[in-house]
C-alpha cells in the first residue's frame, strides 16, 4: 500500500488491519504519536489524516491507502516550528509531555477549522485530549498565543 | 381460563398494531442516546441503567456533527471500533436533526412526532419504515459493536411493526 506521511510517500507491506499508530511507530519508526489507551479515549495518538485530526490507534492501514498523514514530526521543523508548536514552547506547556504531541496536533486541527475560537470553543475542541499532569490552563494559553501570532 | 383465552385473542391483533414495540426500539439507548435535543449533547448509558452526558464535554453543535468544536469523525469512523470501550461508528455518524429529539420524551410524544413530516424528515410512514430498514446509521443500532447492547429485535421486525401500526391508522398511546 502507498501512504504519504509527513510529506514522504512510502510503499508498505503491512497487514490491512494494522492500526495506523502501529504502522507509524513500528514500521516507519515515527515515535511522536503516542500510545495511550488504544480505544479513542485519550487523544495521545492524534495525527492529521488528510488535514483533519483523527485518533491513529483506531484507523487501520487499509483505511488510509493513498492518504496523506501528518504527525507531530512533520507539522513543523526545529528551525520553522508550526505556530502552535512555537506557542507550546513559549508557554512551556509540557510537564511529563506524553500527551503533548496529540494535544498539539488537535490544537493545530482546531485552528485550521476555526482560526479564532473562543475559550469555550477551545475547551470543547480540546476536551477529548486528556492530560494527567493537568496542563490544561497552559494548553489554552498556548492556543490563544498561537491565534495572536497568526494575527487572527 | 376461557375468559383469559378470549382476552388474549382480542389483545393479539391490537398488539400487532400498537406503537409500543416501536417505542421500545426508539427509546432504547442505542437510538435515544443520539436523538437528543437542542443542546446537542449526546448521551452515554451508565451501568446503573440511566444516562449521562457523553464524556469529554462533546457537543454536536448546530451542525450536529461537532464541526463547530470537535468533529465526531475525530474518533467515530464509518465502522465500529474492535475493542470494548472504543468508539462505535457507522457511515454518516452524526446526531439526528434537533426536531427528531426522542430522549426524555414519552412514547405518546414520539408517536406524534413520527407522524409529523415536519419532525420526521418529511417522510410518509412507509418512508419512515424504509428509512429504518436501510439507513446505515439507523441500522447501526442493531449492530453497535463490542460492549454495547443492541436495540431490541431486528430491523425487519421494527419495519414490520411500523407498517402494521401505519396500516391500523397509526394510533398513538
Amino acid at each position: 500500500m502507498k501512504l504519504t506521511v509527513d510529506g514522504t510517500t512510502h510503499d508498505l507491506d503491512v497487514e490491512p488491519d494494522m492500526p495506523l499508530l502501529w504502522l507509524l511507530r513500528d514500521e516507519l519508526r515515527i515515535h511522536g504519536p503516542k500510545y495511550g489507551c488504544g480505544i479513542d479515549a485519550c487523544g495521545a495518538c492524534t495525527v492529521h489524516l488528510d488535514g483533519l485530526a483523527v485518533r491513529s490507534c483506531q484507523i487501520t492501514a487499509q483505511e488510509v491507502e493513498g492518504a496523506e498523514v501528518t504527525t507531530i514530526e512533520g507539522l513543523g521543523t526545529p528551525d520553522a516550528p508550526h505556530p502552535v508548536q512555537q506557542a507550546w514552547i513559549d508557554e512551556q506547556v509540557a510537564q511529563c509531555g506524553y500527551c503533548q504531541s496529540g494535544q498539539v496536533m488537535q490544537a493545530a486541527s482546531l485552528l485550521a477549522l476555526n482560526p479564532a475560537p473562543t475559550d469555550a470553543e477551545i475547551d470543547a475542541a480540546m476536551s477529548g485530549n486528556l492530560c494527567r499532569c493537568a496542563s490544561y490552563p497552559r494548553i489554552r494559553a498556548a492556543i490563544r498565543r498561537a491565534i495572536q501570532s497568526e494575527g487572527a | 381460563m376461557r375468559a383469559l383465552l378470549i382476552l388474549c385473542a382480542l389483545a393479539a391483533p391490537a398488539a400487532a398494531q400498537s406503537f409500543d414495540p416501536i417505542a421500545e426500539v426508539l427509546l432504547h439507548p442505542r437510538c435515544a442516546n443520539c436523538h437528543v435535543g437542542a443542546d446537542g449533547i449526546p448521551l452515554w448509558s451508565t451501568e446503573a441503567g440511566g444516562t449521562q452526558p457523553h464524556g469529554y464535554h462533546m457537543q454536536g453543535g448546530e451542525s450536529r456533527m461537532g464541526i463547530e468544536t470537535l468533529p465526531c469523525s475525530t474518533c467515530h469512523t464509518n465502522r465500529n471500533g474492535v475493542l470494548e470501550g472504543s468508539a462505535p461508528g457507522a457511515e454518516g455518524w452524526a446526531l439526528p436533526p434537533v426536531e427528531m429529539q426522542w430522549a426524555a420524551r414519552t412514547p405518546a410524544q414520539i408517536c406524534e412526532q413520527l407522524k409529523d413530516p415536519d419532525r420526521n424528515g418529511g417522510r410518509t410512514l412507509a418512508e419512515v419504515a424504509d428509512h429504518v430498514g436501510h439507513d446505515p446509521l439507523v441500522l447501526w443500532g442493531w449492530t453497535p459493536g463490542p460492549g454495547l447492547e443492541p436495540a431490541p429485535g431486528t430491523p425487519e421486525e421494527t419495519v414490520a411493526a411500523i407498517l402494521a401500526w401505519a396500516d391500523a391508522g397509526a394510533p398513538c398511546p
